[in-house]
């Protein structure tokens, strides 16, 4: 169980720390100097490890290659994010200035902690060359939080609805339409709980479409806001007395056929699913009145063994032909953090290239759409002022 | 020999020490008035309460009776069933009920994520039953059966004979079970994560949740209801053994005065 995890790892970390600290691995002077001495050596890479498209990237598609181009052999690490930032956090209390982590995948609330916690080395943007592609609006904030250089933009996607045409004759076009379709189909729609990311975003979602960007500057939400919420409930999947825990739980809802209708964050991760089986065939997306954009990104803890390579990973990942690959169909579908226009004109064609698959929505209108985040404070609300709704 | 027995036996009771003094510095800096009228933990901790007692309670009548028939019948095939759940993890058993009881397949009263929780008993019934029945094999196996006999022939009614022949001897290894299922399902975390609802949570859930989001690593209140409720548990075991301790002590010299 969790504490006794932490517990043991506490008096591991206690006995570590009483034998010596070793000194801080510091990074090389400049990127060439880095890729010579991470040659030879292992890069430990720890992500959220629950998708396999995902997983196969890496395994198949960026080890092979960081191998080949750096001599640097890439070991990925499965484990719960939040996990790994308490790991690094523990770390730190106990001095232990050379851990075991070189690059973590990172986002959202595990981003605002270890930045909190000053977990994250600083600096990044002038050390990896393929920095300077990164589109730059992604690269600013991460879910509202300022990026300030601790972190560097992997990905792109925006949040869409999908749902399965084969029982959605007329698919909502707002979500004043989407709420009363759920009037005439009852049960046949949900969202995931808001301390999920993708349940909270749904939430701030229907924020937006009350107060714009208005919270912004004041983060108080109105009574009458999650009274409407509450009088919806009775709509929802088991009439509102329960909501999935997770986004992976309501995936499962609408594959098995319960609800026609899921939602994410990144729009063509659909398509493995379909292609696999496991979302029905007719799924299809569905652009409501707007959508939040989200990057997801990557850093450098404080004590990682072998700061050079993580460079040199990164420097991969952020190379126009990795995040064409992760962008493409094959693996996952991950949008690009790249800005296109500063590509050459081969690698933006090769973008361009890419195509549409059935589950994709309109490119354009997508983007016409596209709104900002709101910060972590609205975020916070939504979490401590929710649960009325699910009473 | 002795020494490494020594040893361990301060390891042993040093860990739980440890786990202790662990909760108590990670919970300082909680505002206790804040935690004790936050309803969302009063409500989780009454749902952990009501969840464990009845999971429990049920389990040891259950697994008592399995054992006490399997031995007085001597169905052996019945016995080697019996414990075929303890070796289903219990992710597994808490994925096969909601496969069970969810969607199209709930039942009546019994479906999955529902705020009575009777899934998330039932699944615990069924795996902690056998365990119960584990543990209480051995003592009726080796059950002196004349004092049963001997109530039989004072003609007690059967509940005296159970009262009289059997339960003296049954107090050490309920208790023992009573507290580690106790122990045990009051801050689990998967079976209620997949098959429990949206509010109120199970303690384990809810305190695993406010540890990995918001600004977790500043978060105090999951290690103080942590350590509220282990000591609580820990008073529990302490009373009852306790007031056990005299009739315990008879039944193991075997002496009856």
């Amino acid at each position: 169980m969790k504490k006794w995890r932490i517990l043991l790892a506490t008096c591991m970390l206690a006995f570590v720390a009483a034998c010596g600290n070793e000194e801080q691995v510091e990074f090389s002077d400049s990127f060439e100097a880095a890729t010579e001495s991470a040659k030879g050596s292992t890069v430990n890479l720890y992500m959220w490890g629950g998708d396999e498209g995902i997983n196969s990237y890496i395994d198949d598609y960026v080890a092979p290659r960081l191998e080949e181009s750096y001599e640097v052999e890439l070991n990925r690490v499965a484990m719960d994010t939040a996990e790994f930032i308490r790991q690094l956090s523990l770390d730190q209390k106990a001095d232990r200035e050379v851990g075991t982590i070189d690059v973590v995948w990172i986002n959202g609330d595990n981003f605002r902690n270890a930045k909190e916690a000053k977990l994250l080395r600083d600096g990044l943007m002038e050390r990896i060359p393929n920095a300077k592609l990164l589109n730059e609006t992604a690269q600013q904030s991460d879910a509202g939080t300022p990026t300030d250089d601790l972190e560097l933009a992997w990905g792109n996607v925006q949040f869409i609805l999908h749902y399965d045409a084969a029982k959605v004759d007329d698919p909502p076009e707002s979500f004043e339409e989407l709420r009363r379709w759920t009037e005439d189909n009852p049960g046949r729609f949900t969202y995931p709980e808001v301390t999920d990311f993708t349940g909270n975003a749904f939430v701030r979602h229907l924020l937006y479409e009350r107060y714009g960007d208005e919270l912004d500057k004041n983060a108080t939400i109105e009574e009458s806001f999650w009274d409407d919420l509450k009088v919806w409930s009775p709509n929802l999947w088991k009439e509102g007395q329960t909501y999935p825990k997770t986004l992976e739980q309501l995936d499962q809802l609408y594959a098995s056929g319960d609800v026609w209708m899921t939602m994410g964050f990144n729009e063509r991760r659909a398509e493995a699913e379909v292609k696999e089986g496991i979302f029905p065939k007719e799924t299809r997306a569905l652009v409501l009145d707007h959508s939040i954009a989200s990057t997801h990104f990557l850093a450098i803890p404080f004590n990682a063994p072998n700061p050079d390579g993580a460079l040199v990973l990164i420097q991969e990942l952020l190379s126009p032909e990795a995040q064409l690959v992760k962008q493409g169909p094959d693996y996952w579908g991950d949008g690009t953090s790249l800005d296109l226009t500063k590509l050459d004109e081969r690698d933006q064609q090769a973008f361009e290239e890419l195509g549409d698959g059935v589950t994709y929505p309109d490119p354009e209108q997508l983007l016409e759409r596209s709104i900002p985040d709101y910060g972590p404070d609205v975020i916070d609300t939504v979490r401590e002022e929710w649960p009325r709704v699910a009473k | 020999m002795l020494r490494s027995s020594v040893a361990l036996t301060i390891l042993v009771s040093l860990l739980p020490l440890a786990a202790l003094v662990f909760l108590g510095v990670e919970s300082i800096g909680t505002d206790w008035r804040v935690l004790l009228s936050d309803e969302t933990w009063r409500d989780s901790l009454f749902t952990t309460f009501y969840v464990v007692s009845v999971s429990t309670v049920l389990s040891l009548i259950l697994g008592t009776w399995f054992a006490r028939t399997v031995v007085k019948k001597g169905w052996h095939l019945t016995s080697t069933i019996l414990k075929i759940p303890m070796f289903v993890p219990h992710i597994a058993a808490a994925y096969l009920f909601w496969l069970l009881f969810s969607g199209s397949g709930g039942i009546g009263w019994i479906e999955a994520n529902e705020r009575n929780y009777a899934t998330v008993i039932l699944t615990y019934i069924w795996k902690e039953t056998p365990f119960v029945f584990l543990m209480m094999l051995g003592t009726y196996e080796q059950l002196n059966r004349s004092y049963v006999e001997t109530a039989k022939t004072l003609q007690l009614s059967p509940l005296d004979q159970f009262k009289h022949g059997e339960l003296p001897f049954l107090i050490k290894p309920l208790l023992d079970s009573t507290w580690i299922l106790v122990a045990f399902i009051s801050f689990a975390y998967e079976v209620p994560a997949l098959l429990g609802v949206t509010y109120p949570k199970l303690l384990g859930v809810l305190a695993y949740e406010r540890l990995s989001t918001g600004l977790y690593l500043e978060a105090t209140e999951p290690y103080a209801v942590a350590l509220v409720w282990t000591c609580l548990v820990g008073i529990g075991v302490f009373t009852t053994y306790f007031f056990t301790a005299s009739v315990r002590r008879r039944i193991e010299r075997g002496v009856r005065r």
